[in-house]
């Protein structure tokens, strides 16, 4: 994955927050849901189709302090694609 | 932050209208005396349900193929992105109607379509849903040969106690489903008032009980039951076994008044709009849709907290369980039920309460339930050492 891309919300998802420590991903197309912890959170609610994945990297280690260093950048680059295999997310039309 | 999630579900008698007059039908009071909600109050409704994060609406009745604008609503339920099922007696699906979910993502968006079987005849069926019998069995063949989701109920009751190994057989033989839920006939409405003709004693009871299990080792897996005889019979099993051996499953909250979770995840509202817990609870009226906040009324209400703080009553010390043995072990079953017999939700449910149970029956009865066990207990010592 290009670090320089930037996704989208898929705009038919929903985002239910359960508790403080997390939030529900709804696809009604699909019937699936994605269990969201606070960090994946911010994920979602950034796939604005205009911040980067690089970007996007740079913020969550901005905003959330416990988030480990040595992992972050694999394991929001390996949910991005799960989110976006999932279709809760796409590319941007050009 | 909300004090708890929102609700995921919601269900909507969609009309009091119903071109059937079933024997047991719990919604019957309600249905003549409440107004029908115009399709605009229905689709801002769903602009409610969707701001809370609905994922499924359940639309019920009356039946809902009465009303001609049933797919304008459904397409309201789509475009605030949610899911949906419907539960109907069937009479009314054909060709044309199936046609109709061809439209845009209706079809997409249907989790399932339930139907009533209660017969494997037209002569046992009718007795309970009147004039049916010949229009729900195509129905549910065009269903499934049209690939819809369909979804058959049984509801269990004198009429067709005696013919259970036949509606097992039509269903999943005959008309090949994978499978068929169960539920029983009780003393709501309808059900109330031909209480004598179609709700089961505790002999019944037992009846439906032995011949689902043997029915269940024909078909594996294939006769669900989240209430009626099956339901219960594995509940009072469970019981049995938590008893004998002292571990309590994990499957349910033992031992304390927590029957039914429905009201930490679901609001029903009625054909006139009226938010209920539950469509069982219709007489708990919480406010209407189109004055109310339905996200409020999920927090705040009363009715609603009271409801979930139902949980907090140990078994033992809920009146009449004091000295009950299976107090430990039971969790007062359906507060729904309970009102309805008590008159008040914060007592036990004798409709689903084993001692009751027991009490009416030979000691044939809790041998065969404790013969269902998947895991031996412990001896009758060890238990009153517990």
């Amino acid at each position: 994955m290009c670090t320089e891309t930037t996704y989208l919300r898929n705009p038919d998802v929903v985002l239910r927050d359960e508790d403080e420590d997390g939030a529900l991903l709804f696809n009604p197309d699909t019937n699936q849901v994605l269990v969201l912890n606070p960090t994946a959170a911010c994920v979602w609610k950034n796939c604005n189709g205009k911040l980067s994945v690089a970007a996007m990297i740079n913020l969550i280690k901005e905003e959330f302090d416990k988030v480990p260093n040595a992992t972050v950048e694999e394991e929001i680059l390996k949910f991005i694609t799960d989110m976006a295999k999932g279709g809760y997310i796409c590319l941007p039309e050009k | 932050m909300p004090t708890i999630s929102n609700p995921k579900r919601c269900d909507i008698a969609i009309t009091g209208k119903c071109n059937l007059n079933c024997r047991y039908c719990y919604y019957a009071d309600e249905m003549a005396s409440k107004i029908d909600l115009p399709t605009a109050d229905w689709l801002s409704c769903f602009d409610q349900l969707a701001k809370l994060g609905v994922m499924e609406v359940g639309i019920t009745g009356g039946e809902p193929f009465l009303r001609t604008d049933l797919f304008q609503v459904i397409d309201g339920i789509i475009e605030n992105r949610m899911r949906y099922n419907i539960c109907t007696n069937g009479t009314l699906i054909n060709e044309s109607v199936l046609a109709s979910f061809d439209t845009g993502k209706r079809r997409l968006r249907l989790n399932n379509i339930q139907l009533s079987v209660d017969g494997s005849r037209a002569e046992i069926h009718n007795l309970s849903r009147p004039d049916s019998f010949e229009r729900v069995i195509p129905a549910v063949r065009l269903l499934k040969a049209r690939q819809f989701p369909v979804e058959v109920r049984v509801t269990i009751n004198r009429h067709n106690l005696n013919d259970l190994e036949n509606i097992a057989r039509l269903i999943l033989d005959d008309l090949g489903l994978p499978s068929f839920s169960t539920g029983e006939a009780f003393a709501m409405g309808m059900g109330c008032t031909n209480q004598h003709e179609v709700t089961l004693t505790s002999a019944e009871q037992f009846s439906a009980m032995k011949k689902l299990d043997l029915l269940l080792e024909k078909y594996p897996g294939r006769i669900i039951a989240q209430a009626g005889p099956l339901a219960k019979r594995r509940a009072f099993t469970e019981m049995e076994d938590a008893r004998l051996s002292g571990v309590k499953t994990s499957r349910w909250c033992m031992g304390s008044l927590s029957g039914c979770g429905c009201v930490f995840s679901r609001i029903d509202v009625l054909h006139n709009g009226d938010i209920v817990p539950c469509h069982i609870l219709h007489g708990f009226v919480m406010g209407n849709i189109k004055a109310d906040s339905l996200g409020d009324i999920w927090q705040n209400h009363p009715y609603l907290i009271a409801l979930r703080n139902r949980r907090n009553n140990p078994m033992q010390e809920v009146f009449g369980c004091e000295n009950c043995v299976w107090a430990s072990f039971c969790n007062g079953s359906c507060p729904a039920m309970a009102k309805e017999i008590s008159r008040d939700f914060n007592s036990p449910s004798l409709f689903d309460c084993y001692r009751h149970f027991l009490e009416e029956s030979s000691d044939e009865v809790q041998q065969y339930i404790k013969s269902r066990m998947t895991t031996p207990g412990k001896s009758e010592r060890q238990i009153n050492a517990l």
